[in-house]
């Protein structure tokens, strides 16, 4: 799982890293506590938004509602949600700029978390709001375990970043 | 009566000292934890939603909570088993961290949320299955839960703080 960090980023990590925010961030008992406790919660939410569709995909879960239904009901809550880790997740990076810039589990995280965007916002967008009979079964579980597949290679690496460095 | 005699003892078990030094153990126990926790706590979060009336309105809340049951209990049996072995590894450290035990009653809070709102308000939810705006025995339950669950979720995270003296 190893990746390595990009030459050329050096200085803007070294910049984050030094940054008076990151200081005042590192310097805070609580802020970066609270920081991660609410990615977390953010977390928990963009989970749940993502797994009823996918699961709806699957042939599980809600399955009485045409896949749109359920897309259309999970599609805020997932953006929002989103949003949410991003604004959580980037104090986290900033004040540990140097430490998960010689993390191969942060450029993991990144590198694979960029493809299950552009997954979920192309193909998987098109697949859940489609009419499902045109679709098919076989596409719709692909595009469903393929969401669980990338998502999980986010969050995985995610924890271990801050365990393994 | 106090249960410390009982996680000093756990805590010298040689299976317990394993798991606490091992390498890996402990970062594969912990990921575990967190993506099962996230199946867990993402389709609770769902359910909840539309208990509150402010999510997923589009299909009835018995369908909602009857299709997700098998996902949040797969969840929560892999949650819990993960976070019982990772307590079993560190019983003592556990033992006196406030953030454990206000994490372990939340959840014990959350599963008596459940009941009561299954023995009450659940009985006439043919009445109200299909609404948008709930009854407030519901939205009281979703309310009650979601609070509970983020914090659970919350203290989870905070026991890596050592902010307070052990108990």
């Amino acid at each position: 799982m190893s990746l390595l960090q990009p030459a050329s980023l050096l200085p803007f990590f070294e910049w984050l890293e030094a940054h008076p925010l990151s200081v005042a961030i590192r310097e805070s008992v609580w802020f970066y506590a609270v920081d991660q406790s609410l990615h977390l919660v953010f977390l928990a939410v963009f989970a749940g938004a993502v797994l009823v569709v996918d699961l709806r995909l699957l042939g599980r879960g809600m399955r009485q509602q045409p896949v749109a239904h359920v897309a259309r009901d999970a599609q805020s809550w997932l953006i929002w949600s989103f949003v949410g880790l991003l604004i959580t997740g980037i104090p986290q990076g900033m004040s540990t700029a140097m430490k998960v810039y010689y993390s191969p589990f942060f450029w993991f995280k990144m590198e694979v978390m960029l493809v299950a965007l552009i997954f979920t916002f192309t193909l998987r967008r098109r697949v859940t709001l489609a009419d499902e009979a045109r679709v098919g079964p076989f596409w719709g579980k692909l595009v469903g375990l393929v969401s669980i597949a990338l998502w999980t290679a986010v969050a995985i690496p995610a924890r271990l970043i801050g365990l393994l460095s | 009566m106090s249960l410390l005699p009982w996680f000093e003892w756990v805590n010298e078990f040689p299976s317990s000292i394993a798991i606490r030094e091992s390498v890996n153990g402990y970062p594969a126990l912990l990921t575990l934890h967190v993506v099962s926790m996230c199946l867990f706590a993402g389709l609770v979060i769902m359910m909840d939603l539309r208990l509150l009336g402010v999510g997923n309105l589009r299909t009835p809340f018995s369908q909602v909570q009857k299709r997700l049951f098998p996902g949040q209990m797969l969840g929560l049996v892999v949650s819990s088993v993960s976070g019982l072995v990772l307590v079993y590894g560190q019983p003592v450290r556990f033992y006196g961290n406030i953030f454990f035990w206000t994490k372990a009653m939340m959840m014990v809070l959350a599963a008596v949320n459940a009941l009561a709102f299954h023995l009450t308000t659940y009985h006439s939810v043919a009445a109200w299955d299909s609404d948008a705006v709930m009854p407030s025995g519901a939205k009281l339950a979703a309310a009650f839960s979601l609070a509970l669950w983020a914090g659970v979720v919350i203290c989870g995270r905070l026991i890596a703080y050592n902010w307070f003296n052990p108990i």
